[in-house]
């Protein structure tokens, strides 16, 4: 009875090595170097008289998995494509964070003509300038923690873009409500009658 | 088996010493090592590159790829003359942690 195996060596090693390609520790050459290794291992176990499968459970194996080799490559490789996906989200942060601030200045401008006082929460966040500092200062701190940090935790960028995302949208609410107030100041002192006109 | 520590401990200085044989790929080296030690010493095999890589960015070996007689591209390591000195350096402290062992488990050799 002739026994067939399913078993497709090339197709094995290229899923392995699928999960170390994914993984943002290894760099383009670790992959190629680790995969020569299997690769020897394997053929040195087929010689021995192991099936292809045997030999690349056995490689595989004697490697190391994924989880346990990404911390050690990830101190040798600092990771570009992390730090520039950090540096890229810290810039957005900042030009948001910077709009609104202008964003902040409309109302005096708008209101001042008018000689009404401004509400007080709007006026309060025009005070408190140095705040809309502090998300920037809190993100370039993470960042450079981040950065300089040498083994980079696994697709945490994606953490750190929402993290920054999410500071953006909270101050983007506060703005526009203090945006908002005074133009409903101004409509609730407009000389009664004028809208109907 | 080595301990984690020791297994820490020697990677650096056993791949330097295999290296003085001449220039050698990953895979061979841990066979290498394997074989000498009568496989006592048996290292996670994927956790031996991050180390070529920092000894290669430390200056103490270089690296290049090639093709072997098997038409795949290998990566090859190769001594360098910090590599040298620094194998001296660690040869000296191995040497004399040993002779001091030694020393001591023979004058009392029925307490051990």
């Amino acid at each position: 009875m002739a026994i067939t195996t399913t078993f497709d060596l090339s197709l094995a090693i290229q899923q392995w090595r699928e999960k170390l390609v994914q993984s943002p520790h290894f760099k383009a050459e670790n992959v190629a170097e680790l995969e020569s290794h299997v690769r020897d291992s394997v053929v040195t176990l087929q010689s021995k008289g192991l099936s292809s499968e045997e030999s690349f459970l056995i490689a595989t194996r004697r490697v190391g998995s994924v989880e346990n080799l990404e911390p050690e490559y990830g101190k040798v490789n600092r990771n570009p494509r992390a730090m520039i996906s950090h540096g890229l989200t810290l810039m957005m942060l900042s030009v948001g964070c910077f709009f609104l601030w202008g964003m902040l200045q409309l109302p005096r401008m708008m209101v001042g003509n008018t000689g009404l006082p401004l509400p007080a929460f709007t006026s309060f966040l025009i005070n408190l300038k140095g705040f809309l500092v502090v998300p920037p200062v809190l993100a370039a701190v993470y960042f450079l923690f981040i950065w300089l940090r040498r083994t980079i935790l696994r697709h945490s960028w994606v953490g750190f873009f929402a993290t920054s995302v999410g500071i953006l949208i909270l101050l983007t609410i506060v703005t526009t409500v203090a945006l908002v107030l005074p133009i409903i100041d101004l409509m609730n002192h407009l000389p009664a009658g004028i809208l109907v006109r | 088996m080595l301990t984690k520590e020791l297994v820490a401990a020697s990677t650096v200085p056993l791949v330097l010493s295999v290296l003085t044989e001449g220039e050698n790929y990953g895979y061979a080296l841990i066979q290498r090592v394997r074989e000498l030690s009568g496989g006592k010493i048996e290292w996670t095999e994927g956790m031996l590159y991050p180390v070529l890589h920092w000894m290669e960015k430390e200056d103490l070996i270089e690296a290049e790829w090639r093709e072997a007689e098997t038409g795949r591209k290998r990566k090859y390591y190769r001594l360098r003359k910090e590599g040298r000195k620094a194998l001296r350096e660690e040869k000296q402290q191995w040497m004399s942690v040993h002779e001091t062992l030694t020393k001591l488990w023979q004058s009392q050799p029925r307490l051990i």
